[in-house]
This record gives C-alpha cells, sequence and structure tokens, in this order.
C-alpha cells in the first residue's frame, strides 16, 4: 500500500513541476503559444484531479478493507476470550447441520457429535376410502449417529457420519456411513473435497439433524424426487463469499436397473429413491453431477437453486435398441427459500425431475401398467412455524407448525402405460415442536394424507429428537 | 385390542404432556456452558428485536476511568457489546464479561437498559464448583441498579453466605460493566 502511495505521490510532483515549466514558458508572449499551453496545463490539471480521485479510490478500498480485517480480528479475539464452544456451539458451516460442522471449528485433533431421532407413528384404522388401513402403530429408534471428524492441520480434515438405523444390524436395521470425505481448505471460506459425500440438493439432504427442520417425518418431496439422504463417491468444490455460498461435485450416478454390485433396488413408481449407490461398491459405468447456489446476504433469509444431471443405466442393455446401452437420463432441479427469523421458520421448495428412456427401462425392469416409473416427478411444500414463546422470558421454545406438500411421483408416464393414482397425493401436516435447549427437540404432529386412489392413511406422530 | 391401543397412545400422550411441561419451567443446564452466546443474546432481546454488535477501544485514559468509576482493576482495551434496537429505538446494551472467580473463569452477560440499569444478568460459563455459582434470586438483586448512588457501595447488594468470591466477582463484573457502559455511551445521547 504505502508503495503505491509513494508512486502516485512521485507522479503528483513530475506533474506540477512539467506544469510549473509550462506556465514558465507560458509567459513568452505567443497569442498561439498561450492557446497550447492552456490547453495543455488543462489537461494536466484533469490528469492531477485523476490521479487524486484514483488515490482517494485506493484509500477508501484500504479502508474498508482495513475495516474487515479489524472485524475479523475483534471477532476472534471475543470467540478466544469467551470460548469457540460458547460462540460457535450453533454454527453450520458449508450446508451441514450444527453437530456435523464441529470439526471445522475445531482448532485440531478430534471432534465428536451426533444425533438421534425416535419416532412413534400411530396410524389411522380407516384410510381414506373407508376401508380398514391395517397400518400397525410403531416405535422405533429411527436413527442413532456419531459424527467423528479429524483435523490434521489448517488446511485438511476428515468428517464423517456413522449412522445406525433402527436400533439394529440385523434385517429390521442397518449400519452405514452417511458420509466419509477428506477436506482441503485453501481458505477459512473455500476447499475441495472427496469421498463419500452427501449430494447437495434440497433442504434436508445435507442439514436434517431433528432440531433444525419442522415435522416428525421428512416431506415426502425430499425423499422420493430428492432421495434424502442420498451420498454418493466423488468429489467437488465449495465456497463461500459474502452471502453467496456454492458447492458442486462429480459422483457416480444413480442405478435406474437396480440388481448390481451396489444392491440398489432401482427407480420405481414411487420415485428414484431405489437408485441410490450409498458408496458400497457402486457401478460407475455413468456419473452424475450434482451442484447448488444459495444467497444468504439478508439476515434471515436465504434461497437459493440445486440440480443434478447424469445417467442412470449404468452400462444396461437398451432392450428397445439392442447393442445400444440404456442411457436413463435424470434431471432434477429444485428451488427453496427460507425465511428464520424473529420467532419464524418459513420454508418453501419445488422439486422436479426428469427421466429419459423410461419405457426402455420399465421393460428391463419388467414392470407392466401403473407399475411404470415416471417420466415427470414433481413436488413442493410450504411450511410455517412461529416460536409462541418468543417474547417469554424463557430459554424453551414451542414452535406450533404447519406444512403442505404436493407429490406426483407419475406426473408424466410414458405412451403404453399408466400412472397408478395412489403416487399423486397431498399431504396436510400440523403440530408443535418443543425445544426446552436448542439441543433437543420434541415434536408431535397429525398428518392428514390423501391422493387420488382414496387409500390415504392418516397418521399421529411423536417425535424425539437430539443433537450434541 | 383397541382399547389396549387407546390405552398406549394416551399413555404416550401424558408422557409427552409431562415432558413439555417439565420444559417449560426454566431449565437448569448443566456441563460447563450453560447459555451460549446466541441463546443469551436472545433472552437478552426477545422479540422483534434487531441484535447490532459493535466493538470500542479504550484509549490509557480512558481504561483509567473505567478502573475508578468500577473501583476495580482496568478493564481490557477492547471491548464487544450488541445493541437491541426496535423501530421505536435502542431497548438495551448486552456486553459480554469474562472474569476469574477463584482459580476458574465465569463468563456473565450483563444487560443495561438505555438509562443505565441494570436490566439482566446471565451466567454463561461457570467453571469453579456448581455450589458456588450464583444463584438466579441473587443475581435479579441487581436489576435496575445503576452505577452512580446505589452500586457505588458495595454492600448495597447482600454477598452470598458461603460464596464470598463468587459474590465479590459478580459485583465487580457488573460495576465494571456499567462503567465501560458509562464511559462509552453506546447509545450515544448521554442519557445515563
Amino acid at each position: 500500500m504505502s508503495q503505491i502511495h509513494r508512486r502516485i505521490r512521485r507522479q503528483a510532483r513530475i506533474l506540477r513541476m512539467l506544469a510549473t515549466l509550462l506556465l514558465a514558458a507560458a509567459a513568452v508572449p505567443s497569442t498561439a503559444r498561450a492557446q497550447d499551453i492552456d490547453d495543455r496545463v488543462r489537461q494536466l490539471e484533469e490528469q492531477v484531479a485523476e490521479l487524486r480521485g484514483l488515490l482517494e479510490a485506493r484509500e477508501n478500498a484500504d479502508l474498508a478493507e482495513i475495516r474487515r480485517q479489524i472485524e475479523a480480528i475483534t471477532t476472534e479475539i471475543e470467540m478466544l476470550r469467551l470460548g469457540t464452544d460458547l460462540v460457535r456451539a450453533e454454527r453450520s458451516r458449508f450446508g451441514f447441520g450444527p453437530a456435523a460442522s464441529k470439526v471445522y471449528s475445531s482448532p485440531h485433533g478430534v471432534s465428536l457429535g451426533g444425533y438421534g431421532e425416535t419416532l412413534y407413528e400411530n396410524f389411522s384404522a380407516e384410510r381414506e376410502d373407508g376401508s380398514p388401513s391395517s397400518a400397525r402403530d410403531q416405535l422405533d429408534v429411527l436413527r442413532a449417529i456419531v459424527y467423528a471428524g479429524y483435523k490434521f492441520d489448517d488446511r485438511f480434515l476428515f468428517n464423517s457420519e456413522i449412522e445406525f438405523e433402527h436400533a439394529s444390524t440385523g434385517s429390521a436395521g442397518s449400519a452405514s456411513i452417511e458420509f466419509a470425505y477428506l477436506d482441503y481448505l485453501f481458505s477459512d471460506r473455500a476447499g475441495i473435497r472427496a469421498g463419500l459425500v452427501l449430494l447437495p440438493l434440497g433442504f434436508l439432504n445435507e442439514l436434517h439433524e431433528p432440531t433444525t427442520w419442522l415435522g416428525t417425518e421428512r416431506p415426502v418431496v425430499e425423499s422420493r424426487i430428492i432421495p434424502s439422504t442420498w451420498r454418493e463417491s466423488g468429489i467437488g468444490v465449495f465456497a463461500e463469499f459474502d452471502g453467496l455460498e456454492i458447492r458442486g461435485f462429480l459422483v457416480n450416478g444413480l442405478d435406474a436397473v437396480g440388481g448390481g454390485s451396489s444392491e440398489a433396488g432401482g427407480f420405481s413408481s414411487a420415485g428414484i429413491r431405489g437408485g441410490r449407490q450409498k458408496g458400497s461398491k457402486a457401478v460407475a459405468e455413468d456419473f452424475g453431477f450434482a451442484a447448488r447456489a444459495d444467497y444468504s446476504g439478508v439476515p434471515g433469509l436465504s434461497f437459493g437453486l440445486s440440480g443434478y444431471i447424469g445417467e442412470s443405466g449404468q452400462g444396461a442393455e437398451n432392450p428397445l435398441r439392442p447393442g445400444e446401452e440404456l442411457g436413463v437420463r435424470t434431471l432434477i432441479a429444485e428451488g427453496h427459500a427460507a425465511y428464520k427469523a424473529n420467532g419464524w421458520d418459513l420454508r418453501a421448495l419445488a422439486a422436479s425431475a426428469d427421466i429419459s428412456d423410461v419405457a426402455a427401462l420399465n421393460t428391463v425392469r419388467g414392470l407392466v401398467g401403473s407399475e411404470s416409473v415416471g417420466e415427470r416427478l414433481t413436488g413442493w411444500y410450504v411450511h410455517a412455524g412461529f416460536d409462541v414463546l418468543r417474547s417469554v422470558d424463557t430459554r424453551v421454545e414451542l414452535i406450533p407448525y404447519v406444512r403442505y406438500e404436493s407429490v406426483n411421483t407419475q406426473a408424466d408416464v410414458p405412451l403404453g402405460f399408466s400412472a397408478d393414482p395412489a403416487n399423486d397425493l397431498e399431504i396436510w401436516t400440523i403440530g408443535a415442536a418443543v425445544r426446552p435447549i436448542p439441543r433437543i427437540v420434541l415434536k408431535a404432529d397429525y398428518q392428514l394424507q390423501s391422493n387420488q386412489a382414496r387409500t390415504g392413511v392418516n397418521q399421529f406422530d411423536l417425535s424425539l429428537g437430539y443433537i450434541f | 385390542m383397541t382399547n389396549r391401543r387407546n390405552g398406549a397412545t394416551g399413555a404416550l400422550c401424558a408422557a409427552c404432556l409431562l415432558f413439555s411441561a417439565g420444559a417449560l419451567r426454566p431449565v437448569p443446564a448443566s456441563g460447563q456452558v450453560l447459555l451460549t452466546q446466541d441463546e443469551a443474546l436472545r433472552l437478552a432481546f426477545p422479540g422483534f428485536v434487531e441484535v447490532e454488535r459493535r466493538t470500542a477501544f479504550l484509549g490509557e485514559v480512558e481504561r483509567a476511568r473505567v478502573a475508578d468509576l468500577a473501583g476495580s482493576k482496568a478493564s481490557g482495551a477492547l471491548v464487544t457489546y450488541y445493541v437491541g434496537r426496535t423501530p421505536d429505538g435502542p431497548v438495551g446494551v448486552a456486553y459480554f464479561d469474562v472474569h476469574r472467580v477463584r482459580t476458574l473463569p465465569e463468563v456473565l452477560m450483563v444487560v443495561v437498559t438505555p438509562t443505565g440499569r441494570i436490566d439482566r444478568i446471565e451466567i454463561l460459563r461457570f467453571a469453579e464448583p456448581r455450589e458456588y455459582m450464583a444463584p438466579a434470586g441473587w443475581l435479579e438483586l441487581f436489576e435496575d441498579h445503576g452505577l452512580v448512588g446505589d452500586l457505588a457501595n458495595k454492600n448495597t447488594v447482600a454477598w452470598i453466605t458461603g460464596a464470598t468470591l463468587t459474590s465479590r466477582a459478580v459485583t465487580d463484573a457488573v460495576r465494571r460493566v456499567l462503567a465501560v457502559h458509562e464511559i462509552l455511551d453506546p447509545l450515544g445521547d448521554g442519557t445515563q
């Protein structure tokens, strides 16, 4: 900075000397020459003014940079004085939930975190049309998760999520790795990631800790169209700048056919969830690319877009074009917006998936009639919650909420196939969440489920969740 | 069968209600961090209040004046504080004070009203044995006290029996915060 100042001052001195010499020359009586000198002086004055403007602009830019640096330093000092656990306990990084982000605020070495959810479902005895539902009530330790991370140094870190589902590794449950990756951080705000990664789509695929969203069950849109929790192996980049966050990953593609080494079940009339390979001996004949961009420059408000494109045939032969590979190009597009401030928790999300070669895929999978995979899947939801204790002198949050969603996993099917009306559904969810402290939540809600086949079954749910 | 099902559902609902009822009472926090900074600020400024983080630097002269007003050792040169505002104007200023009780640290949030009186005090971290921690009822005794007048006398708020060091540490911290507030005049209107 001082070199630039010196250079600009030196140039200004030279210009002043030139101006003095020219003014001295102007003392020679000659009208034409005087005119030339006037022009020249005007030019020099303009150049001096321009240089002065440049100098001031530079000083303003330097001042803004100094202010930014002071802000960063004072924030760091405050954190050191109060303690990182006290200041950064709730901080999410790079799309992950607060517990999954622990390794990023860890100074070095091992970090541990986790979350869990227990869900009680009480089903109505009757379906929408009055026929018996035969659904049996269930109480399930849905998930118990351990996050384990290790910060090698300021640049390299490892982060992982080990998940036990349904409290068992027997036939009813499973133990799996939801993510396990290495990051190289270019700076505190950007890096490159490789390993088993969560795809950056929608609200919940990356950020699904139970205290961070409303509802006892995840929205169907973020289960059947965005197949949360969707993780695949790959590599990508992530960055944050001034309210803008971006992430993009190249990963192995979905397996629409199924039955391969990864034991993916393949796409179905209910959606693309069965195509996930989960990093387990994934067939890697086809790859996909997922990316998102979010803007959260206004406090409390965020909005963004995400998408995925890739072929999902994974080398299977196209039965309608012998000798050719089955493509099954899968394109998922999603947009979302959220407002979380002043006690409000508002969200809206819309997603669609377009799938090609569905007729051939149905043939390979032996699907007929209304069993067809959808060529187009659409869905959206909105929810609203408000902390009614916001103005009360307590740490407790009590948030009544309502959610509406509409999903159709067979919005379009190929010629010769039909849509199952049961896959065109609407769900109203009305309930409340209590957070005695921010890391524990109890939720209760009632879901009114309806579909075009009138086979919807209402249910009352209770869930208990925690993060640490 | 149906009756049994209803009974089980009722029991679960009752458990849920009991849990909620318990949760709605003030929660005694456990562990070293009793409140995070975010939680404390939410308590300081409930409702529709915007919170602005500010930083101030105290020179030697200002630090000496703070020490003089507080009647204890000088505070640090860097002061970070949080101003809560509604469309009607400022509602208070929250300061976070870190100090030692005996050998281990305590972090307090002290909220000062626009008129320079104590609005509330919260303990965010208390590392000494829990039996020495100041009870909430004792902290409430500071509310509506200011630096000039009543708090000038250190015995205005009676010290906690058996926890003299805690009493002294909290009282010193409150006086230090009020002194900093007096010197900084963070709301800029000189009302205090």
